[in-house]
């Protein structure tokens, strides 16, 4: 233990700078304005009820507010109805802290369609790319045909390619064939991950011999060995694949930014953060980092799940 | 049930030659059994029979249809893996089921809900879990069909991958190595149980071993490879009392055949330097070997045409086997002695050993065997 001090020093120096702005992310989002801008509060802040002053200027009454409500303050001057009207709206617009964030995150923007959207882009990209790098990775592991490693050669080299030098002929591909402000300029181009086919291939390359014997044996073709035996055994490296994909296609803003031009009902979540961007009315940290945890939330319980199957489907036996 | 032809069956992996013609006629309800060294081609030879591996030139056919470029899945045989290779995220029942579902029920019979929508597929269900329970009651693992191969020992699964094969009626049933994994005892106990198996089924069986006795115990009939060729296909007693070659000959048997040289001079055949009474044809070459089993040499007393000292001995209780060095050549031999004579054998002890001229096997230096060279009582017996 204190021989190794400094490797637990270091490791928890590591975490805090990993966490911390975790920690700042969901601290703010619970927190009112001005604490944020004072840097005061603690973790939750002191959530005493506070006035959204937005909520109030829309509701500053006006000649016709004043007339109508004259029946319920009668014999009141116009000025004193303006008061109370103005005390009702206060009231009405004051809440804590916390609600008024998260309330915002789902109001300010339509926050449930760019987390459909978010669904949506990823279940497909994710579908897809394993419908297309099961069957390849298979062939590159266990099928021997002519040009193989030449192909693999191929899957190696399209993994050092990085995504930004390729995005402007993509996007010229698809504005040619007429498909930006599509779902499909959002999934299509991620359908095919060499990434996938790598990391599928080298799991598959663990798998014995034997077992695809044993399938062909017993009258399956390639494509159901794929489906019935491969898949199965795969869970655990296909998971691993998931939490790649879908983070990195949930949480990535170039892309959509780049296809998705106006158009809001195909924005995904982190296009949707952009809509809490300072505009003139002040900072709105409060209900951006609201929306932020809301965004990462799914990512995270599904990870904590997945990594639960990831466990128990590592203890694969019955192989060998 | 079918016979099965192998014809002039040669396998080149790149360069390297690794069957070297072999042909082999298989007869309908035959156990023959394929034995051989590591390396020798023999699961090379199974693999291109079950389809799962092409040969470079020759033929394959099954009961008279030439299969060799028919797929692995439409050639009706069953093939037992020596890992067993079940499929582990199903359970015993359902590895057992496979084979059926593959073939008897189409693809949208087998989708989860849809599958049970179309007309048939109830029925059809039931008969085959009604043959995964008959064959799981013959193997005695029916208490261990919603189990998966994770949770089984060796020996369990090692019956879910037998009764994976014979749960259908294949053409043949081909079994690589099916008990090199299992411990010695549980490999004995399933010895008997497949030779039974197969006396039931009436089935033909191809077999795969390294091990002579499981050859020996088992089989109608023995092909004993090497080099990517088979030496000599007979049966089992055959192959042991009059192998075609000094390389069967010593490989089947435990312990190894004694080889002593030989020599054909104009004074007679002389061994070690003792001219023996052996009546040589002529013809014959000047060098010769000869094969003696252990149970040929008798220990005997006085001057005899074998001597020498005692270096080693295991007693199995049952039967003894001594190594003894020669005092000419300084040649190692294996006796086989009976608990009677433990008393003249002990380490260092000086003995002499005889033998009978016909139980001895005569071989040319290639390793061809010289049948016309042996002393042959029986041809005399003919003649007189
Ligand atoms: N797929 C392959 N590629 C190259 N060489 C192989 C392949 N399969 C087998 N061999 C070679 O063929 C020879 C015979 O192998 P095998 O049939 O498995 O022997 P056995 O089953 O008799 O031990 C071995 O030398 C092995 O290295
Ligand atoms: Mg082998």
């Amino acid at each position: 233990m204190t021989k190794n001090w400094w490797k637990h020093l270091i490791l928890i120096v590591g975490t805090i700078v990993v966490l911390a702005p975790f920690y700042m992310m969901v601290s703010y989002s619970f927190k009112s304005p001005g604490e944020i801008d004072r840097g005061e509060g603690g973790f939750f802040g002191r959530q005493e009820m506070m006035v959204d002053p937005r909520c109030v200027a829309l509701r500053q009454p006006n000649r016709a507010d004043i007339e109508a409500a004259r029946t319920r303050f009668t014999g009141q001057a116009d000025t004193e109805i303006q008061a109370a009207l103005l005390a009702e709206a206060e009231a009405d617009c004051s809440m804590r802290p916390v609600v008024f964030n998260y309330s915002k995150a789902f109001t300010e923007a339509p926050l449930i369609l760019y987390l459909l959207n978010g669904v949506i882009v990823t279940v497909s990209i994710f579908l897809i790319q394993t419908l297309v790098a099961l069957p390849a990775a298979y062939a590159l592991a266990k099928l021997k045909f002519w040009g193989r490693e030449a192909v693999f050669g191929l899957v190696l080299f399209c993994l050092l390619i990085p995504v930004h030098a390729i995005a402007l002929p993509l996007y010229i591909v698809l504005a040619k064939f007429g498909l930006t402000n599509t779902y499909a300029a959002l999934i299509v181009p991620w359908t095919i991950s060499v990434f996938g086919i790598f990391l599928m291939r080298q799991f598959f390359m663990t798998v014995p011999d034997d077992l695809i014997d044993a399938a062909r044996m017993d009258g399956m073709t390639e494509f159901a060995i794929v489906w019935r035996v491969m898949l199965p055994t795969a869970v655990p490296a296909l998971l691993a694949f998931a939490i790649f994909s879908i983070v990195a296609h949930w949480n990535d803003y170039f892309w959509p930014r780049i296809v998705v031009t106006g158009n809001r009902e195909l924005f995904t979540p982190p296009l949707g953060l952009r809509e809490f961007k300072g505009d003139g009315d002040g900072s709105f940290f409060g209900p951006m980092m609201a929306t932020a945890t809301i965004i990462v939330t799914p990512l995270i319980v599904a990870f904590l799940l997945a990594q639960r199957r990831f466990i128990e489907g590592i203890t694969l036996s019955g192989m060998k | 049930m079918s016979g099965l032809q192998i014809d002039a069956v040669e396998k080149d992996f790149g360069e390297t030659s690794v069957l070297k013609g072999v042909t082999l006629n298989i007869n309908d309800g035959e156990f023959v059994s394929l034995v051989g060294p590591s390396g020798c081609g023999k699961s090379t030879l199974l693999r291109i029979i079950a389809g799962l591996e092409t040969a470079t030139r020759g033929t394959v056919s099954i009961d008279g249809t030439d299969v060799t470029h028919v797929r692995a899945a439409d050639r009706n045989l069953s093939m037992v893996f020596q890992s067993y290779a079940l499929y582990p995220h199903l359970t015993v029942a359902e590895n057992i089921a496979v084979p059926l579902r593959m073939r008897q029920m189409s693809t949208t019979q087998r989708l989860p809900v849809v599958g049970g929508l179309i007309p048939g597929t109830g029925p059809l269900k039931r008969d085959i879990s009604q043959a995964v329970r008959h064959a799981a009651e013959m193997l005695e693992i029916g208490a261990l069909l919603d189990r998966k191969p994770g949770q089984l020992s060796g020996g369990q699964r090692q019956r879910v991958a037998l009764g994976r094969a014979l749960v259908r009626n294949p053409a043949a049933f081909l079994l690589d190595e099916p008990l090199s994994n299992l411990d010695a005892k549980l490999r004995v106990q399933t010895r008997a149980e497949i030779a039974q198996l197969h006396r039931k089924l009436k089935a033909t069986f191809i077999y795969v071993t390294h091990d002579q006795v499981e050859a020996m115990t088992m089989s109608d009939r023995i092909a004993v490879m090497m080099g990517g060729e088979i030496l000599q296909c007979a049966a089992p007693e055959v192959i042991y009392e009059d192998p075609n070659d000094i390389r069967v000959a010593e490989f089947i048997g435990s312990p190894k055949i004694n080889i002593l040289p030989l020599e054909h001079t104009n004074d007679g055949v002389v061994l070690l330097g003792r001219v023996l009474d052996w009546p040589m044809p002529a013809g014959m070459p000047h060098l010769m070997q000869l094969g003696l089993r252990p149970e040929a040499l008798r220990l005997v007393e006085g001057p005899s045409k074998l001597r020498g000292r005692v270096v080693h001995f295991e007693n199995l209780g049952s039967e003894i086997f001594a190594q003894v060095v020669l005092y000419d050549g300084d040649i190692r031999l294996t006796l086989r002695a009976t608990p009677a004579d433990r008393q003249r054998l002990s380490l260092g002890k000086e003995v002499s050993l005889e033998f009978e001229l016909r139980s001895g096997l005569i071989f040319d230096t290639a390793g061809k065997r010289l049948r016309m060279a042996e002393v042959k009582t029986r041809a005399a017996k003919e003649v007189a």
